[in-house]
Formats: structure tokens, C-alpha cells, sequence
């Protein structure tokens, strides 16, 4: 027989997949790189999975000696399972199963963790303030209750859906948020964008929060750099589209953030 | 463990695999063109995936980044639905060990149209979502459950269900789509249901799940008397070990549909699919088409598609909470774990007319 065939070694590999599986979720979790991937109220489930992977894993270990008096019950059950109720369910992992099954932790492993950025932008549909945007009203309330400084990108997002004209109604208006630096086509060499991305669930589902920026050096920025950016709001015209424009007084390279995604 | 070496192994995850081979002896030969077509597959998506990178000239550090973009994708809706597929699994392993096959032949109905009902409201009792109600299914038929109720069971759940009730109320409220989405989920559900009771078991469900499900039919009676009852202890292992085999079972559709979606995600553009239209059909099909590549989970997907309900008709973003839990990439590639190619294309098919029509009808009659 083959290899893969042995049962002895289809249990010993099943258990190392599941228990590889949960130590990788592990990993990602304790180095905080688990919300470059999921929004964090997920977070709960995931750490319930790390749980039942590993008792999972564990029900593989061989039951032959623990259970030495209760080995003729358990030949039993075997020869009745074969005979009548469930001949099917005990599937076999092959080579071809075992190297997708692994797939996820090798390519996780290979290539370094990173929240999604500038690469991601050119494919999703950008939030910015020109658009109505129907949002919880819940979310709306709160961002007006922050002060304007506190507003991240997504509070300053909600509150100009919620007037009819932003443009002018937010003009003056003080602004302090952080984001990465996207250089968008339409924008020329003393502008910028700064961005967050706002994740539901998953980052399949992720779109972006976005605040033009008028900077005299925007063009020495790189796309993907972490900044602060400090300012007022001034109206503007983006894309044919009058919406706030953020004209900037400093502009401050920062860390990321250690949740780089902002969560409705 | 349990192995039956005069069985193929059922590892045909490749859509483009070709169809099982009657004769044993080509079994080799066929799993070595099963791999061949699936690197060559493989290999075409990516070069799709990529294609721009190489056309553009904008280099490796271009090529790279978009790479990690893919993988940081495909991660997180694996990452997402890892927990939801494993606790489907463990119930799967519960029911397969501690539910008689003789409960579901007594508590449940026969007739079709009252059977899909009931596997319409199943999903009160058994709150999963789209990952974790493919395995539970999969194991209720190897229990004998008819196929009507099954396969309403495995459309209406990730919707009627209380999880996916509350956040969907706390996303719209009180309202047309809140109620919408229970009774139009609940309804197509029961009509594929029901349609489905046409068909025969070997048409619909894989080979081993069928043979499992013929016999559960055929041996509820003497099942009772020699089941020797182990101890619980062992008992909950037992489930437990089914469990990990399902989940390392589905886990590869999983995984397959996951990237599938993400590379899906790289092709076709949300802001493309978004451009396309406003009328009231197009913007049907456009909410449709997003809720399938996107892939979200039915638990929150309503927090996803508030923020389509401004600028989309509500009858296209109402297509989108009820189609998207049925059926979306990742879960018609779990499909294929249980049932044949040709049911998961009707399984597939009808959900997506059926929300469609029901979408359209809906803007046409009750407003934008």
C-alpha cells in the first residue's frame, strides 16, 4: 500500500494539518497581523476556531492503547460501521487534497503578512464625499457627537453624507486624521489622497475611505506611506464633483496603525 | 482510519477536471490529467490575474505587491469562514454519532412541498451560515433526509436564521428589506426545494453520499437494536474525529473558492461592475453578479450592502441579501463536495433566476 494510504500516517497527517492550521491562525493572531485580514468583532470566532481545531486534532491520537479493554467494542463498531450506517464518511486525504489543504498556511507563510494599500486601490470603488452614501444612522449620530479633530476618515465620511451640500457646509472646519498616501491620475503634482480602508467582514469586502489633500510637496510622498496629516477643510472640485477638500498645514510620516482598517 | 482502497479518491475539486472514468484500471492516467488540467488552469489564471502587469511594463516591485494583495484576500475570506465551516463540521460530527437515523424518518415529512417548508425553517434550529450548513446537509443526507428538505435547508439557513435576522435588522431596521429578505429567501429556498423533489438521489448527490443515503433509507429499522452504545467519552471523540474529516474534507473547496473569489476580485473591478448601470434590471443583475465574486459571509453581509443602498435600486440591493447567502463562489465550489456537477449548476441556476425575477419585480411594482 501506499504511503498515503496507511491510516496509521492518514490520522498522524490529519492531526498535523489541523493542529499546523491552528498554530498558524495563532500566530497571526498574536502578532496582531489577524486584522490585516478580518474586521475585529471576528475576532472572538477566531480564537473559538484555535480552540476546536485543537480538540479536534487531538480525537486523532491513536485510541488503541488508551482504550485497551474496550478494544473489542471499538472493533465492533468498526466492523458495523463498514457493514451498515455510515460506509463513505471517513474520507481520504490525498496528495493532491493534502497540498491544497496546506496552501493557505504556505502561502502565508511565504509571503509576509501586509494590509491591503495603494495596489489595491485601482480595483474598488473609492468613497469620497461627492457620492451619497446611505450609512447607518447610528454611525451618522456618532461621528456628528466627535469633536472635529477626533473624526477619523470614516466619521468625516458620514457626517458629510449626512448634509446635502459638504462642500460649503464643512468649509473651515479643523481636520486631523491618518491614513496611507495614494497618488490618484486625476490629481496633479500638489495633491494627494489619504486613505483608509474600511472593512465589514473580511477584506473581500473592503472599500475605501478617501480625503483629497492639497500639499505643495504631495508629489515627494510615496504611495503607501503611513502619514498625519493635519489641516482645514476647504471647498474643492475633484473629478467634476464639488466635495471638502483637505488643505493640509503639516503633513507627519507615521507608524501604521496597529488596526490598519477602520470598521463601520 | 476507515479505508476502502477500491474507491477513487474524491478529490475532484478542478471544474475542469474530466467526468469519473467507468473503468478502474484508468485510474492512475486520470488522476495524473486531473493534476495536469489543474496546473494548466492554475497557471492561465494567473497569467490572467497578471496580465496587466506584464502589458504595463510597471515591473517585479508592481508584480509583487499585487501578489500579496491576492493572497491577502483570498486569506481573509478563508480566515473569515474557517470558524463558521469548522462549527458546521463539529455538528456534522454530533449528528452523524448522536442523532438515530430513525428521528428523521419519523419527526419529518414526507411529502415534498410541506418537507421543503420545514427545511425552509430548519435553519431556527440550526443557526449556520453558508460554510457551515454545507457539511450538516452533507451529513443529514448520509442520514436519510429527503432530498426536498435538504436542499431548502441549504438555501434558506444562511438566512433564516437569528444571527443573520439581527444584524439585518440592525442594518436596515424594521422594513421592506428586512422582510423582504426572510420571506423572498425563505420562498426560493422552498421552490428550489421543492423542484428538486423531481429528482432522484443518484442524480443529485455524489456517489458516496448517495450509498450512504440509500442505506440509511433502507436500514433505519434494524439500525436500533445492534448499535452498541460506547461510552460517552468515546462517543464524542468519535464525532469529533468525523469532524475533522469533514472539515479536512470541505476545507479545499474552501480554500479552492476562496482564491477563486480573490482572483475574481483582481479581474473584475467592484468599481467596473458599479459603473455599469442604474435601471431597474440592470442594477439587478450588477448587485447579483457582486454578491457572487464578493463571497461575504451571510452574517454580515447586510452591513456591506447598506452602503449600496443609496445609489442601488432596493430591489437589486434586496437580490443581493438574498442571492449572495444561496449561492457565491466559495460556496458552489463546497457544493460540488456533496452534490454533481449537474445539480450544483441547478442549484446554482435557479436561485440566481428566481432572485433575479424577484429583484426586477420589485423595482418594476413596489418602487426603486
Amino acid at each position: 500500500m501506499n504511503l498515503i494510504n496507511r491510516p496509521k500516517f492518514q490520522n498522524a497527517v490529519k492531526a498535523l494539518i489541523l493542529l499546523g492550521l491552528a498554530l498558524f491562525l495563532y500566530t497571526r493572531l498574536a502578532d496582531g497581523t489577524l486584522f490585516f485580514y478580518i474586521n475585529q468583532r471576528f475576532m472572538i470566532y477566531t480564537v473559538l476556531a484555535i480552540v476546536g481545531l485543537v480538540l479536534v486534532a487531538i480525537s486523532y491520537r491513536p485510541v488503541g492503547r488508551q482504550h485497551e479493554p474496550n478494544a473489542h467494542d471499538l472493533d465492533h463498531e468498526h466492523v458495523h460501521a463498514h457493514d451498515a450506517a455510515e460506509p463513505h464518511t471517513h474520507h481520504r486525504l490525498t496528495w493532491a487534497g493534502l497540498a491544497l489543504v496546506v496552501l493557505p498556511v504556505v502561502l502565508g507563510v511565504l509571503i509576509p503578512p501586509r494590509p491591503l494599500g495603494a495596489a489595491a486601490m485601482e480595483n474598488r470603488e473609492i468613497n469620497i464625499a461627492s457620492q451619497p452614501r446611505n450609512v447607518l444612522p447610528a454611525a451618522v449620530r456618532a461621528a456628528a457627537q466627535k469633536s472635529s479633530l477626533d473624526r477619523n476618515l470614516l466619521d468625516w465620511l458620514h457626517a458629510f453624507s449626512a448634509s446635502p451640500n459638504a462642500a460649503e457646509a464643512f468649509a473651515g472646519e479643523p481636520v486631523d486624521v491618518v491614513g496611507f498616501v495614494y497618488h490618484d491620475e486625476r490629481l496633479d503634482e500638489s495633491q494627494f489622497m489619504v486613505n483608509r480602508f474600511i472593512v465589514s467582514c473580511c477584506v473581500a469586502d473592503a472599500n475605501v475611505v478617501t480625503m483629497v489633500v492639497r500639499w505643495p510637496d504631495g508629489a515627494t510622498l510615496e504611495n503607501d506611506a503611513w502619514v498625519r496629516v493635519e489641516g482645514i477643510l476647504q471647498p474643492g472640485v475633484f473629478d467634476g464633483a464639488s466635495l471638502p477638500i483637505l488643505s493640509a498645514q503639516r503633513v507627519t510620516p507615521v507608524a501604521m496603525p496597529d488596526q490598519p482598517y477602520l470598521y463601520p | 482510519m476507515f479505508v476502502d482502497p477500491t474507491r477513487p479518491a474524491p478529490d475532484d475539486i478542478s471544474p475542469a477536471a474530466p467526468p469519473p472514468a467507468d473503468s478502474q484500471a484508468s485510474v492512475p492516467r486520470r488522476q495524473w490529467l486531473r493534476w495536469a488540467l489543474t496546473l494548466a488552469l492554475g497557471a492561465l489564471a494567473l497569467i490572467a490575474i497578471f496580465y496587466d502587469v506584464v502589458v504595463s511594463g510597471q515591473g517585479l516591485p508592481y508584480l509583487y505587491q499585487r501578489i500579496q494583495t491576492f493572497v491577502t484576500i483570498s486569506l481573509g475570506i478563508f480566515i473569515e469562514a474557517v470558524p463558521f465551516l469548522l462549527a458546521g463540521s463539529i455538528v456534522s460530527g454530533l449528528i452523524a454519532v448522536f442523532v438515530d437515523q430513525s428521528a428523521i424518518d419519523r419527526y419529518l415529512p414526507k411529502a415534498a412541498l410541506p418537507g421543503a417548508m420545514v427545511g425552509g425553517v430548519m435553519g431556527i434550529v440550526f443557526p449556520v451560515c453558508e460554510c457551515g450548513v454545507v457539511p450538516v446537509v452533507r451529513r443529514l443526507y448520509e442520514k436519510g433526509l429527503p432530498l426536498s428538505i435538504g436542499i431548502a435547508f441549504l438555501l434558506a439557513a444562511p438566512v433564516v436564521n437569528p444571527v443573520v435576522m439581527l444584524s439585518t435588522y440592525s442594518a436596515f431596521g424594521w422594513g421592506a428589506v428586512f422582510v423582504g429578505r426572510i420571506v423572498f429567501s425563505f420562498l426560493i429556498a422552498v421552490v428550489v426545494g421543492f423542484l428538486f423533489s423531481r429528482a432522484t438521489p443518484e442524480e443529485v448527490l455524489l456517489p458516496a453520499v448517495c450509498q450512504a443515503h440509500a442505506d440509511a433509507c433502507c436500514a433505519v429499522h434494524d439500525h436500533d437494536h445492534h448499535q452498541p452504545k460506547a461510552p460517552l467519552g468515546q462517543r464524542f471523540t468519535q464525532s469529533f474525529t468525523l469532524a475533522g474529516d469533514d472539515f479536512l474534507d470541505m476545507v479545499r473547496y474552501l480554500i479552492a473558492g476562496s482564491m477563486l473569489a480573490a482572483a475574481m476580485q483582481t479581474l473584475v473591478p467592484q468599481s467596473a461592475l458599479l459603473a455599469v448601470g442604474q435601471g431597474p434590471v440592470v442594477s439587478v443583475l450588477v448587485m447579483q453578479a457582486l454578491a457572487f465574486v464578493l463571497s461575504v459571509c451571510s452574517t454580515v453581509d447586510a452591513f456591506l450592502a447598506l452602503a449600496f443602498a443609496g445609489t442601488f435600486t432596493t430591489g437589486s440591493v434586496l437580490a443581493f441579501l438574498v442571492f449572495g447567502p444561496m449561492v457565491d463562489i466559495k460556496s458552489s465550489l463546497m457544493f460540488l463536495g456533496v452534490f454533481q456537477r449537474r445539480a450544483v449548476a441547478y442549484l446554482i441556476l435557479l436561485p440566481m433566476l428566481l432572485s433575479m425575477l424577484m429583484g426586477i419585480w420589485w423595482n418594476l411594482n413596489i418602487g426603486w
